[in-house]
């Protein structure tokens, strides 16, 4: 145990040293996926993004009827639309974190490594048990290969969770 | 209980992926379906606090019996006190009869205990991430932080408290450990609580 304390140890600080966070770069994880983002040059407490980086990290994009991601839309609203969408030099830029707290999205964020995660709107969580419907998910097994529950469909499944810890 | 159209998932909720989980998978040598979950997705998506836990679903892909504590043998039963064996019988009850188990609680019973969580779960599952996310970038220190509020936002959630100190140095990093937090509760349970119907007799 303590040797793997002290090789984490080394890890970390070796780690700080080749990624200490370039300024202006934020990283943005929206769906369980890392995306790098430019920020803007002031140094604001929300998290401003381009509307090219809007796209790239998140699918979604603003829209004349709102901002919008495959066939779900959010209108903003009318009279605080300055909140949300700025122009800033050459770009036009969108705040994705007053959005986050529009849609009631959980957002935590790590300002020393410019870390934003963004997790699924509150409506989205509460809705995917009551439903009765098991959520579906894909991950591997020690060989790698992925594996759905929904691979198991037609079977009776007992989900069980364990840990090492 | 092969034949009977059931098969066991099993899912390591492990921050450390195959590294931690795969000595106790290789070690048992399990005949069943073991999926490593680096991310916790399993315990976020389906609202538990804590392993074992287990949720039946059944053929179409619903829930028949939401997530609840699920020792499957007495490995370590003189310090959680809960059976193993009344839970294998309702298991093999429900492999036998589907839906018509009497363990398959009804959809009344199954909706009010699969009502939805507070937004501060929601809040902590995303500290959680986060803390991994830097976690697994070497940034073990600055990770501790956002356990710490992942915890302070979900205080009922055991995984989030139990995958962090086991991170690291639980008594350096969090100034507490597993079983003095055991202690605090004074037997209270530190999982979700079986919920079994009472036995019926047996036919002779």
């Amino acid at each position: 145990m303590l040797k793997v304390c002290l090789c984490a140890a080394v890890l970390c600080f070796a780690a700080v040293i080749a990624m200490a966070s370039e300024p202006g770069r934020r990283v943005v994880i929206y769906d369980g996926v890392a995306t790098e983002v430019t920020a803007p040059a002031d140094a604001a407490s929300d998290l401003w993004v381009t509307m090219a980086d809007l796209k790239r990290a998140t699918r979604f994009e603003v829209k004349p009827q709102g901002v919008c991601r495959d066939t779900l839309c959010f209108p903003l609203p009318k009279s605080r639309k300055a909140e949300f969408v700025a122009k800033k030099g050459a770009a036009t830029w969108f705040n994705l974190s007053a959005f986050a707290r529009l849609i009631n999205q959980p957002a935590a964020r790590d300002e020393r490594h410019a870390v934003w995660y963004f997790g699924p709107r509150s409506e989205e969580a509460a809705s995917r048990l009551s439903s009765l419907e098991a959520p579906d998910f894909t991950l591997p097994d020690l060989g790698g290969k992925p594996h759905s529950l929904a691979d198991f469909r037609g079977k009776k499944v007992l989900l069980l969770t364990w840990a090492s810890w | 209980m092969k034949g009977k159209n059931f098969e066991i998932v099993s899912v390591a909720q492990d921050t450390g992926g195959a590294k931690d989980a795969g000595p106790w998978i290789t070690r048992e040598k399990l005949d069943y379906t073991v999926l490593i979950d680096d991310q916790h997705v399993v315990t976020q998506l389906y609202g538990m606090v804590n392993v074992p836990t287990a949720v039946w679903i059944n053929e179409q892909g619903r829930i028949v019996r939401p997530g609840e504590v699920a020792y499957v043998d007495d490995r370590y039963k003189a310090f959680h006190h809960v059976e193993a064996a009344p839970y294998l019988d309702a298991i093999r009850d429900w492999a036998e009869n589907g839906d018509r188990s009497r363990y398959a609680p009804g959809e009344a019973e199954l909706k009010e205990r699969l009502k939805p969580q507070g937004p501060e779960r929601g809040m902590a599952d995303a500290e959680f991430a986060l803390a991994e996310y830097l976690h697994k970038k070497g940034f073990n220190g600055d990770a501790i932080a956002h356990f710490k509020e992942a915890q302070r936002l979900a205080p009922d959630n055991w995984n989030y408290k139990r995958q962090a100190w086991a991170l690291g140095d639980a008594e350096r990093d969090y100034g507490t450990g597993f079983m003095n937090e055991v202690k605090k509760l004074n037997g209270k349970p530190y999982y979700e609580p079986r919920r079994l119907p009472e036995a019926t007799p047996k036919k002779n």
